[in-house]
């Protein structure tokens, strides 16, 4: 899962330094292609190398060697990029199956201001103008417990489809795979499960950019065969491209027939009437305030009360 | 053991009767571990009794904080094993969609499972 955390960030840079149309060909790498392959060597120092993601999952309570699932990988990453002022990305792990697009624009708008006029304590608004960081959106989710429910099956293809996909991460019982593509019934996805020598690079402007690469055709399997533990991904370049993703979102949820993977909503659904209801937010950690919503009365019921 | 396997279809359809009568403004829903979940804790109770009006991004929240699980750890509240629900449905507008011919809401928790 290491590996395929590694896959689908790679992507995302490629979408964000070089632009989704890139093809690869056999040449020596330079410029932004060549930044991306030193930001995956394996070398401590690498921005996402295997050894930071492995470190970093140890605040994940992973210890070092141990597997990851895709939520984790993803929690890791989103970590690793902070420190990426390169690729200057904001990414965002939609928890829950729902992804609150009031939260994405907070995360990825960023003020810059022209000049920095201060009059009597208050900033001149004027010059204040606000840039969107690229977006890289994480979805993990739970498809099923044994195996995927069927009536996800659509909508996890169309996800492929739309222009913003960066495919999704999963993979077979035991063995993760990243998954770019289907045809037919068939799921199309890449194996890290090959046993490659480690890419020296005395100084990074020389790298051999083979093995960064697929030697042989893709593999293939049935998509009831998927694990239902996966996390989808997307790039949104801008403000507009976000926004052309949340309408695609959107019309897929109102077509009949296949079941939401995930919810777009504006803001944390808190909408209902009681007062109380409204004081119980979401990310409260108050445990003890919590207690008071549970009053066992019954022997064996557990009593939930506003 | 499950608790569908525990009870008789008579006997729970039974309970539901009476504690409906007992509580007529909750639901009785049965939130139990997948039973290959290996990182998730037990909860100490399999039966709630849930008002009405709880939206279910409000119950998994009760859940989360039972298990003293942190925002980014993965918890999935599946129904009737199969589906995830729409975190702004109330617990009545899931109970009318799926509720078990026993008379019971079904739900089933799980984290995600890791690969190599």
């Amino acid at each position: 899962m290491l590996r395929c955390g590694q896959m689908i960030f790679a992507q995302a840079l490629l979408c964000r330094h070089i632009g989704r149309d890139w093809r690869w060909e056999k040449q020596k790498p330079q410029g932004e292609y060549l930044n991306i392959l030193a930001a995956f060597l394996d070398k401590k120092d690498s921005y996402y190398s295997i050894h930071q993601i492995a470190q970093m999952g140890v605040g994940e309570g992973k210890y070092i060697g141990q597997w990851y699932g895709p939520n984790t990988v993803a929690q890791v990453l989103r970590k690793l990029s902070a420190f990426d002022q390169w690729s200057s990305i904001a990414v965002h792990i939609a928890m829950d199956n729902t992804v609150v697009t009031d939260e994405i624009r907070r995360l990825c708008r960023t003020e810059t201001r022209g000049t920095e006029a201060v009059y009597n304590g208050h900033s001149d608004a004027c010059d204040t103008s606000f840039q969107w960081k690229p977006l890289v959106l994480l979805i993990p989710l739970r498809l099923g417990l044994s195996e995927i429910n069927e009536a996800y099956i659509e909508t996890l293809k169309h996800c492929f489809m739309l222009p913003q996909s960066l495919g999704v991460i999963g993979g077979r019982p035991n063995s993760a795979h990243y998954f770019i593509g289907y045809v037919g019934d068939e799921l199309i996805y890449l194996d890290p499960h090959t046993t490659q020598l480690a890419v020296e690079s005395s100084n990074s402007c020389l790298i051999e950019d083979e093995s960064f690469h697929c030697q042989h055709p893709p593999c293939r399997m049935h998509v009831s065969e998927i694990d239902p533990s996966i996390a989808v991904g997307f790039f949104c370049s801008s403000d507009e491209d976000f926004e052309n993703w949340c309408q695609h979102m959107r019309k897929l949820s109102l077509t009949g027939g296949a079941l939401p993977m995930f919810e777009v909503v504006d803001h944390l659904p808190l909408h209902l009437s009681n007062p109380d209801v409204l004081n119980l937010t979401p990310d409260s950690s108050d445990a003890d305030r919590l207690d008071r919503f549970f009053d066992s009365e019954d022997e064996e019921f557990e009593i939930l009360s506003f | 053991q499950p608790f569908k396997q525990r009870k008789s279809l008579a006997s729970r359809k039974e309970e539901v009767i009476g504690i409906k009568a007992k509580f007529p403004t909750k639901i009785p829903v049965i939130v139990e571990r997948y039973s290959r979940e290996k990182y998730l804790p037990l909860l100490d109770k399999t039966k709630f009794l849930v008002p009405k009006d709880l939206s279910m991004m409000q119950f998994i929240n009760i859940i989360r904080n039972r298990m003293n699980l942190s925002a980014t750890q993965a918890f999935y509240l599946l129904v009737n094993n199969k589906s995830l629900a729409s975190m702004s449905l109330t617990i009545a507008e899931l109970y009318r969609d799926h509720k078990d011919e026993d008379g019971f809401l079904y739900m089933t928790y799980a984290s995600q499972e890791m690969f190599g």
